[in-house]
C-alpha cells in the first residue's frame, strides 16, 4: 500500500467512544464507551435489542455512525490497509453463498483480499472442517455454518478477533471447541471480543465483560471483578432446627431474613462468618451453613433489569 | 484492483447463474436467428410488395447488403442485452440476496472498488457473451448471405456495426449493476429491469408514435433517449434517413452507462450494511 495509510499499531486496542446510531427516532447505540485489551477475552453482553450487533457493525464499518467513533489499533476499520490481516470478524452464520462449496468460499475472501489461497485449506483444517470442503454450503449444519465464518475470520491471521453470537447453534462438543480455540487465541496476545447473551458459557469464557442495556453501557470491567462488585447483594443460606432463635438474633444485628419455601434461612446483608458467630452467640445448632455467591447471570440481570426488551 | 475483480469473476464462476443464463439464452438466439433469416430472405428478394412512398427510403436503406449483413452479424441483440442487464443486476442484488455482503464488505472496506470491481467483472462477462454471439453470427449469417444471394459483406460498415454492439453489451451490463444497487432487492430490480426493458420500449415507440403524428416527425428523435431503441439504432450498419445518426445512439448509452455506474457507487458508500 502506498497510498500514505499508516498501519496500526501492533497492540490491537479495540477502542470505543461517545459512539451513536439512530434509527429514525431509536437510538439503538447512545453515546457508548468502552476499551478491550489484547491477550484477554471480552465477552459483550445485553439483552436482545441492546445494540451489540449494531456496535460491533459500527466497529467493523459495515454501519456508519451518528456520532462518536470505533477504532482498531487506532484507525477505523475502513481506513486499515489490509484489514483482513488485522481483524477477523464472524458477524452471522449465514454470510456465504448458498449454492459455493465451502473451499471456494474461504478461497473467494483469499483472492480478494490478496491472500495465498493455500490458506483457504489451513483454516478450513485449523477449525475442523476439512472434510467438508467440497461440500455446498446449504448443505451445512448451523454449527459448520459458525466453524466456516470462523474460518474465514482466521485466514489473515489476525491480531484482532470479532465474534458476534459464536455460540448459536453450537451443540455442547462445539461449544466446547470454541470455548478452547478462543481462549488459546487470547493466550497467544490476540484481542478477542465476543459477543453473547449465553451468560453461563461468557462466564467460562470471558475474562473481562462489557455489559450493555438500551444502547448504553451498565457496566465494564474482570468478570470476577463486576460480579464482586454485586457482593453485597450476596445470600446466605442457613439451615436450623431453631429458626425463629437466629431469625432474632440476625435481625437484630440489622441483617435481612428470609425463609424459602424448604423452610432454610435466607440472609442478605450478613456474610457468612457473621452469620456463623451469631448463631454460635445464641447457642443455635446449624445444620447448613452456605454463601450463594451471585453468578454472572444473576448480576446481568439485575443489573439490566427493567431495560431490556423491545425498543 | 485485478485482485477485486478476479474474485468477482471468481464469484460467478462458483454459482450456477452463468450457465442458468446461458442455457435460457440459447434457444432464445435460435428463435432470433430463425426470424431475422426470414426477414433477410424477404428483403433481400424484394418482396416487402408495396410500401408507402414515405417509408420506401426507409426500406431502400435496410435492403443495402451491409444493412443486412450487420443486421445478421449482430442477431440476438434485443435479447442478449435483456440477459447481461440480468446479469448485471444478479451480480449485485446477489450480494444482498444470499448475505454475502456483509463478507465482500469485511473483506474489502473500500466499497467504491467493489462496485468498480464488479462493472469490471460483468463487463468481462458481457465481452464473453458478445465474443460467443458474434462468432456463432458470423457462422450463421455467412450462410443465410449465401443462400439468399447477397454474399457475406465484410465492409468497414459491418465491423461498425459488430464493434457498436460489443460497445452495448457492456453499456447494458452496466446499467444493470446499476439497477442492481439502485433496487437491492433482486426479484425487485430483476422486475423492474425486464419491464423498463419489454414494456419501456413498447410503451416508448407507442407515445413517441402517438406524439409524432401530432407535433411532426421531429419527435421521432426522441427515441434516442429510450436505452434499447438507442442501442439498436447503433448498429444498423448504415444511416436510415428519418432517424438519427448511429453515433449519437451510442453517445446516449454512454451517458446512461456512466450515470447509473456513479449512481450505484454513491449509493454503496453511504449505505448501512445490516
Amino acid at each position: 500500500m502506498t497510498d500514505g495509510r499508516s498501519s496500526p499499531d501492533t497492540t490491537g486496542e479495540i477502542l470505543v467512544s461517545g459512539l451513536t446510531k439512530i434509527y429514525g427516532n431509536v437510538r439503538a447505540v447512545n453515546n457508548l464507551s468502552f476499551r478491550v485489551e489484547p491477550g484477554r477475552v471480552t465477552g459483550f453482553l445485553g439483552p436482545n435489542g441492546a445494540g451489540k450487533t449494531t456496535t460491533l457493525r459500527m466497529l467493523l464499518s459495515l454501519v456508519t455512525p451518528t456520532a462518536g467513533q470505533a477504532t482498531i489499533g487506532g484507525q477505523r476499520y475502513a481506513s486499515l490497509p489490509d484489514p483482513l490481516r488485522h481483524v477477523g470478524a464472524v458477524l452471522e452464520a449465514s454470510s456465504a453463498h448458498k449454492g459455493r462449496t465451502g473451499i471456494n468460499h474461504l478461497r473467494m475472501i483469499c483472492t480478494a483480499a490478496g491472500l495465498p489461497r493455500s490458506r483457504a485449506d489451513e483454516v478450513l483444517a485449523q477449525v475442523g472442517l476439512a472434510p467438508a470442503a467440497q461440500r455446498r454450503f446449504k448443505g451445512y449444519s448451523l454449527g459448520m455454518k459458525q466453524r466456516l465464518g470462523i474460518a474465514a475470520a482466521m485466514l489473515g491471521d489476525p491480531r484482532v478477533l470479532i465474534l458476534d453470537e459464536p455460540a448459536n447453534g453450537l451443540d455442547p462438543e462445539g461449544i466446547r471447541w470454541m470455548r478452547g480455540f478462543l481462549k488459546g487465541l487470547a493466550a497467544e496476545g490476540r484481542t478477542v471480543l465476543v459477543s453473547s447473551h449465553l451468560l453461563s458459557e461468557m462466564q467460562l469464557l470471558a475474562d473481562d465483560v462489557v455489559i450493555i442495556a438500551a444502547g448504553q453501557l451498565v457496566r465494564q470491567g474482570p468478570v470476577d471483578r463486576v460480579i464482586g462488585s454485586m457482593a453485597q447483594t450476596a445470600r446466605v443460606r442457613v439451615r436450623t432446627p431453631q429458626a425463629e432463635t437466629l431469625r432474632t438474633a440476625l435481625e437484630k444485628a440489622s441483617a435481612t431474613v428470609e425463609v424459602d419455601d424448604q423452610g432454610a434461612l435466607l440472609v442478605v446483608g450478613a456474610d457468612g462468618p457473621t452469620v456463623g458467630r451469631a448463631a454460635l452467640a445464641a447457642g443455635v445448632e446449624l445444620h447448613e451453613l452456605a454463601t450463594e455467591r451471585p453468578d454472572l447471570e444473576g448480576v446481568f440481570l439485575e443489573l439490566t433489569a427493567g431495560r431490556a426488551g423491545i425498543r | 484492483m485485478s485482485n477485486l475483480i478476479r474474485a468477482e469473476l471468481f464469484k460467478i464462476r462458483t454459482t450456477k447463474t452463468w450457465w442458468i443464463m446461458a442455457l435460457i439464452y440459447l434457444p432464445l438466439w435460435g428463435m432470433a436467428l430463425l426470424l431475422n433469416w426470414w426477414q433477410t430472405e424477404l428483403v433481400a428478394r424484394d418482396r416487402f410488395g408495396d410500401v408507402p412512398a414515405e417509408q420506401a427510403e426507409a426500406v431502400r436503406a435496410v435492403s443495402q447488403p451491409d444493412a443486412l449483413a450487420a443486421n445478421l452479424y449482430t442477431n440476438g441483440q434485443f435479447l442478449a442485452l435483456l440477459m447481461v442487464m440480468l446479469l448485471g443486476i444478479i451480480v449485485v442484488t446477489g450480494e444482498f440476496f444470499h448475505q454475502t455482503v456483509t463478507t465482500t464488505f469485511l473483506t474489502t472496506p473500500r466499497r467504491s472498488a467493489v462496485v468498480l470491481a464488479k462493472l469490471a467483472a460483468t463487463a468481462c462477462l458481457a465481452l464473453i457473451f458478445w465474443l460467443g454471439t458474434t462468432g456463432a453470427n458470423l457462422l450463421a449469417g455467412m450462410a443465410i448471405l449465401e443462400q439468399v444471394g447477397v454474399g457475406a459483406q465484410w465492409g468497414g460498415a459491418v465491423w461498425e456495426a459488430v464493434a457498436l454492439n460489443g460497445l452495448a453489451y457492456l453499456l447494458w451490463a452496466f446499467f444493470g449493476v446499476g439497477l442492481g444497487t439502485l433496487i437491492r432487492s433482486q426479484i425487485g430490480a430483476t422486475v423492474t429491469g425486464i419491464l423498463l426493458y419489454l414494456g419501456g420500449t413498447i410503451g416508448a415507440l407507442t407515445v413517441l408514435a402517438m406524439a409524432a403524428s401530432k407535433f411532426g416527425d421531429w419527435v421521432n428523435n426522441l427515441q434516442l433517449l429510450v436505452p434499447s431503441l438507442a442501442s439498436a439504432l447503433m448498429i444498423t450498419g448504415v444511416d436510415i434517413p428519418g432517424e438519427p445518426p448511429r453515433w449519437a445512439g451510442a453517445a446516449v448509452l454512454i451517458g446512461y452507462g456512466v450515470v447509473s455506474g456513479l449512481i450505484g457507487i454513491l449509493l454503496m458508500r453511504r449505505r448501512d450494511i445490516s
